[in-house]
């Protein structure tokens, strides 16, 4: 038993802690050290936390250590699925004792009231709660750089953004300060930031993780999900937070048990696995990309999977009716920031209506403002029959796309992000911000899941790129099936999705804040 | 051009955001390059297609039971609050220009 090194613990799986503890390996307190240690010396310069519990987290690993300590035949300690694993939450998350800010000057003093019913699930199943992390504010982005509290860096090259929204979970889990981290996806905010940092995430179904306590954005497209850097500890934590809450009204049970063996090493022989040929030639599709999502399909049909083409005709429709859902049911959500009851508010207005005018606009950053102000335009009355009602038709024309598709196969495999991650600053229009999402965001219109697997690093930048695993509704197992498959290639070729200390460690060339 | 100035302005006091000048102007020209990126909504053919508000499709509602559950403390939230009075949330006055000095 001892201490951990801050290289053996970047190393450790859910697994290895859990076994390691059970085991008398180490302790949990030994664990939570080597966690505040690592966000010491690394989260300086991934700038991944905007809080860090520490605290919290001690007191946990204390109740896990003093359970085992006190075990005997006739009681056991009962440790749960994640005991001992050090984990942290994207900032829209409410966690009892922290603050919530949504990476917004607006909610910049709030204090959560409550605890997230995801957030709360993680801590019962034994995760050591290390703090809260960064985001694109209000999940508007698809970068980290509209964060109030600013940028977070890429682990693998810290002169490049980590993605978006979930920048802090993807970074925070590549760079090795947790294991494992939540994120939130509306149109891609798990999966982008992941395929950018290397790292596994998921986006379940609709449905499969309570959103309560989440601040949402679109609630009809928000869906919490983990992101790690096996399929085995995504796995592990869907384990843990999935489910029926009696406070999310659309949640559902899914009677499937991730982390099973009989899941993750069913291979993938004689399944059928889609591709879609005109995602393959869409433009703005980097070559690098390309050859490596061909390559992530060859090495599947060498498993034994048959590849099918298939075709989703009304995907070019995906991200309009994305940018006009997505901003309508924001304007709605956000509209509950009025600086009377919580959050920033503007000093010495002349009257409650000033007060509301002044608060909103210093409180919310530039991103915001634009999707609130369009979202009022698209649903104010005779625009709401061009554009919003429409998107809502689009909508059923995807999903039964999507419900077509996989009548002739189990799975699809898609690109993630178009691109490896880029500069900050690189990319300043926002519609051109918004094709970042073009292969993600079909599924968050359809409620399907989609988790995106690294697979190397592309040819040409020599950054990680990653490919999406879609399944049908609710049949999220044979997303974990294929991608567990295919992971186990990329591992046998010595792809590891943790960044290596030297370059995270290097100092930053550009000049950015 | 979708949206003129004034346009924009009457949106951002719906909205309840104070723009200055060039904010304005910046927002009108970022909102009318988004809406003209969402055009091809408007080129579809849509005829006899039900719209879907939500993404999935024939699953009933979760409700809790309906007991009475403790909500949260009134303290804990009053200090959330930017100003309370008497156990109360405090504004400025809703109408007139005398609220600057609470």
């Amino acid at each position: 038993m001892g201490q951990l090194t801050l290289s053996e613990y970047r190393q450790l799986s859910v697994a290895d802690i859990r076994d390691g503890i059970a085991a008398r390996q180490f302790l949990a307190a030994d664990v939570v050290e080597a966690a505040l240690t690592a966000v010491e010396a690394l989260d300086c310069q991934v700038h991944s936390f905007l809080e860090v519990t520490g605290e919290a987290a001690r007191q946990a690993a204390a109740h896990i250590d003093q359970a085992l300590a006190a075990e005997t035949a006739a009681q056991p300690a009962g440790l749960g699925t994640l005991a001992g694993v050090p984990i942290a939450f994207k900032d829209n998350m409410n966690l009892e004792g922290s603050h919530t800010t949504c990476a917004s000057r607006i909610l910049e003093n709030y204090h959560s009231l409550y605890t997230a019913t995801c957030v709360a699930r993680s801590l019962e199943a034994g995760g050591l709660s290390l703090g809260k992390l960064n985001m694109d504010e209000f999940a508007f982005g698809s970068s980290t750089e509209t964060s109030a509290f600013g940028c977070t860096f890429n682990p693998w090259d810290l002169e490049r953004v980590p993605g978006g929204s979930s920048g802090g979970p993807a970074a925070a889990v590549a760079a090795g300060i947790v294991t494992v981290s939540l994120g939130s996806d509306t149109g891609g905010s798990i999966r982008q930031p992941a395929s950018f940092c290397g790292v596994v995430g998921f986006k379940p179904t609709y449905g499969l993780v309570s959103r309560y306590g989440v601040v949402a954005f679109g609630s009809s497209l928000d869906q919490v999900g983990p992101l790690g850097r096996s399929v085995a500890d995504v796995a592990a934590v869907m384990d843990a937070i999935g489910g029926r809450d009696p406070l999310d009204c659309t949640s559902q049970h899914l009677d499937v048990k991730f982390v099973a063996k009989e899941l993750l090493e069913a291979g993938v022989q004689g399944m059928r696995i889609g591709y879609v040929p005109d995602f393959l030639e869409l433009d703005g599709l980097t070559g690098e990309v390309k050859r490596a999502c061909e390559a992530a399909m060859a090495n599947l049909e060498a498993l034994g999977a048959q590849l099918v083409p298939v075709e989703l005709p009304n995907a070019k429709a995906a991200l309009a009716a994305y940018y006009v859902i997505g901003p309508c049911e924001a304007f709605s959500n956000l509209s509950r920031f009025d600086s009377v009851r919580y959050g920033y508010c503007a000093e010495a207005a002349a009257n409650l209506g000033q007060q509301y005018e002044q608060s909103r606009a210093q409180g919310f950053g530039p991103e915001v403002i634009r999707r609130v102000m369009l979202g009022s335009y698209l649903l104010s009355a005779g625009v709401y029959d061009t554009y919003y009602y429409p998107a809502q038709q689009v909508r059923t024309l995807i999903t039964a796309d999507y419900a077509r598709a996989f009548e002739c196969c189990e799975a699809l495999i898609t690109p993630t992000s178009p691109r490896t991650a880029f500069r900050f600053g690189e990319i300043a229009d926002p519609t051109s911000m918004y094709l970042s999402d073009i292969f993600t965001l079909p599924i968050n219109i359809a409620g399907n899941g989609g988790l995106s697997l690294p697979v190397g690093m592309g040819d040409e930048t020599g950054l990680p790129v990653g490919v999406q695993i879609i399944g049908p509704q609710f049949k999220d197992d044979q997303i974990f099936r294929v991608a567990a498959a295919l992971e186990a290639v990329y591992a046998g070729q010595g792809s590891v999705s943790l960044a290596p200390l030297e370059s995270i460690l290097a100092k930053t060339g550009g000049d950015v804040q | 051009m979708y949206l003129s100035e004034d346009d924009v302005r009457a949106i951002a006091t719906y909205t309840r955001i104070a723009l200055d000048g060039d904010e304005l102007r910046a927002m009108c020209r970022d909102l009318n390059q988004i809406i003209e990126s969402l055009r091809p909504i408007t080129e579809y053919d849509l005829a006899g297609v039900a719209p879907t508000f939500h993404p999935i499709a024939g699953l009933s509602n979760v409700m809790r039971d309906d007991q009475p559950l403790p909500g949260l403390e009134r303290q804990a939230v009053l200090d959330n609050a930017p100003e309370s009075l008497d156990g109360q949330f405090r504004i400025p006055p809703i109408l007139g220009d005398e609220g600057g000095d609470r």
